[in-house]
């Protein structure tokens, strides 16, 4: 067995007061209702993993109403704090905000990375129809810009494609969609440029981004876009991180690779959705040297989380 | 001088005039610069600039239907007899893949009969969706039957879908949402179980096929559940491996690593999106900076097309 040295910054867990509320909604998927503390350390003991980042997956805990969305939110974040009491060392916390309510958002922020200590926030790719560029955020991405907050943001399939593809499952297309979206919105409105201190990390590969560079490049050159971009597309493109969930292929892994090097580049698996091992196996067949493989495992995250050093 | 364009763009008078009629209402606004621009001279110029023999000819999204089924029939006729006297006044220089008024479905089944039959054209061109249905749904079934019948070759061109449409007013939704609608389409072909049952379709998928090969792990994943599984009994790669996908505006090395570690050189099509994007001359110069041998190259350009449509063989 390896020793356990990855950190895996793409980790879901199911607060059960999350799990009741999601219940209600639409039941959740098995691998959801069967999720289990225990259940997630053993899949890190498999798969060589020293501490899971954890976060709350889509669709998140926004349901309408203000209230019901901090109080889940706190509950969410208390769960994990007492996870990393119970099991030291083995997991952190993205912290769940119940954006889009403004001040409750600020509020959880401040209890989550004062209080609880969290590593970061956890955010979705988009909320409603608005991505993360939409100037809603800019009194949140203010006070994470001035926090130098880790943001991790995780896909959702956004209203506008929800049940469009009757024979398709969304996961398919529309998660990595609404991560392109996210990631071109930030860039193209100017945020990403106003927000240098915020450390982003994007799921599944940057979604469908790298694939589409091409468009992206194209539009960076139109001077309006140009100007919202001081540094150069290329600039935001590589200060972001993108993690190896369900996207640890050859394939997807050596596009991204052509376009960002690998020290941005972080080991992530999407538990309970799939496995630890998975990820480790499908980072391994994607033709990246020893040195690099190590640096995606453990040494990326460790620039944004130096905490985990030890 | 021996290149094939599988992937450029005319613009008839009257489609002109449809888009300019259509207006805002259009979606997106088709009438651009590059669309408002084009000539049959401006078309040929680039062509022999750039070592281009033949260019397949086809209408560009939004396509020819803005909501009135007569006036999308009479608009595919006129854009397909203009494509056909394009053929007529320069031999040799352009194939069409024929404009279909759908989502009319008699009116298209006339005008696969007529194009094919009256006007010899080289194959049809469809667009990812028509009004939210993706190819694979069944209210397109008879169209695909009779191209299944012809063994015809297929060029999807990507739209944005009624769902994506304006939803990031910030830019131009060719940047996301076109790439994006031709991976839908292609999981629809797949997973409402089209693809298999007309297997003597030759579809071909612009820009490198949208954003599916980035998305080739989630696409073996649903493959796994069991009601998709049913519908690609040989796998999906089985049939993801006999389409063909064009370059237009992913001539570079990051999209193309990713195409090319899925498929094999032989199903892929040179392609310039023109009048859009980098031009003919800039997409034969990018797509010689993608890592293809000289092999590679040339079936990419030429020996690929030629065994779809040996017409076109010299």
């Amino acid at each position: 067995m390896a020793a356990p040295h990855r950190i895996d910054v793409h980790h879901h867990f199911v607060p059960p007061n999350y799990k009741k509320e999601m219940n209600k909604k639409r039941p959740m998927q098995p691998c959801m209702q069967d999720w289990t503390v225990q259940g997630s350390v053993e899949d890190m003991d498999k798969a060589g993993t020293q501490v899971s980042l954890v976060s709350v997956t889509t669709p998140g805990l926004h349901f309408g109403s203000n209230e019901e969305s901090r109080m889940l939110a706190r509950d969410s974040n208390d769960y994990a704090m007492e996870m990393m009491r119970n099991y030291p060392g083995r997991f952190g916390l993205f912290a769940s905000l119940p954006w889009p309510d403004v001040d409750g958002s600020l509020k959880e922020v401040e209890y989550a990375l004062d209080t609880l200590k969290a590593d970061g926030i956890g955010m979705y790719t988009s909320y409603g129809n608005t991505w993360l560029g939409h100037p809603d955020f800019a009194p949140l991405f203010e006070e994470l810009n001035r926090r130098k907050a880790i943001v991790y943001t995780h896909p959702v399939c956004a209203p506008c494609c929800q049940d469009i593809l009757p024979d398709i499952n969304e996961a398919v297309l529309e998660y990595g969609t609404d991560t392109t979206r996210a990631i071109t919105n930030l860039i193209f409105t100017g945020s990403s440029y106003r927000y240098p201190d915020i450390r982003w990390i994007f799921s599944h590969a940057g979604g469908t981004m790298p694939f589409l560079i091409e468009r992206l490049t194209r539009l960076a050159r139109i001077p309006a876009y140009g100007k919202l971009l001081p540094n150069g597309l290329m600039h935001e493109l590589t200060r972001f991180y993108y993690d190896t969930a369900q996207a640890s292929n050859a394939t997807a892994l050596g596009c991204l690779r052509s376009i960002v090097p690998a020290s941005q580049v972080v080991f992530g698996t999407d538990y309970p959705y799939r496995t630890g091992l998975d990820h480790v196996k499908g980072v391994a067949g994607c033709g990246f040297t020893p040195a690099e493989v190590q640096a995606i495992d453990r040494d990326n995250a460790l620039r944004l989380l130096p905490q985990y050093a030890s | 001088m021996n290149r094939i364009d599988i992937h450029h763009h005319f613009v008839p008078q009257a489609y002109k005039e449809a888009l300019v009629a259509a207006g805002p209402s259009c979606p997106p606004p088709g009438y651009q610069p590059p669309i408002r621009d084009w000539t049959e001279a401006r078309t040929l110029e680039a062509m022999e600039q750039s070592g281009i023999r033949t260019a397949m000819l086809s209408i560009t999204t939004p396509g020819i239907h803005f909501g009135n089924d007569a006036a999308a029939g009479k608009l595919a006729r006129q854009c397909n007899e203009d494509g056909a006297r394009m053929m007529a006044d320069h031999p040799g220089r352009f194939g069409l893949f024929a404009a279909l008024p759908l989502p009319d479905v008699k009116a298209s089944l006339n005008e696969i009969a007529f194009a094919y039959d009256q006007l010899k054209v080289d194959g049809i061109g469809l667009y990812t969706n028509y009004q939210a249905k993706w190819l694979g749904d069944e209210s397109l079934r008879p169209i695909l039957e009779e191209l299944n019948r012809r063994e015809a070759v297929v060029f999807v061109h990507p739209t944005s879908a009624p769902c994506c449409s304006g939803l990031q007013p910030e830019y131009n939704e060719a940047v996301v949402e076109y790439g994006t609608d031709t991976t839908r389409t292609i999981g629809s072909l797949l997973f409402s179980g089209a693809a298999v049952k007309f297997p003597k379709i030759r579809w071909i998928f612009c820009h490198a096929g949208g954003t599916m090969p980035y998305l080739i792990e989630r696409f073996l994943l649903e493959a796994r559940r069991p009601h998709s599984a049913k519908q690609v009994p040989q796998g999906v790669m089985h049939e993801l491996s006999r389409f063909y996908y064009d370059i237009a505006q992913t001539a570079n090395p990051a999209p193309i690593g990713c195409l090319k570690a899925l498929f094999p050189a032989t199903q892929i099509l040179f392609g310039t999106d023109y009048p859009y994007g980098i031009g003919c001359q800039g997409h034969v110069d990018a797509l010689a900076r993608c890592g293809f041998t000289e092999a590679e190259l040339a079936k990419i350009e030429h020996d690929n097309a030629i065994g779809l449509l040996p017409r076109l063989a010299r």
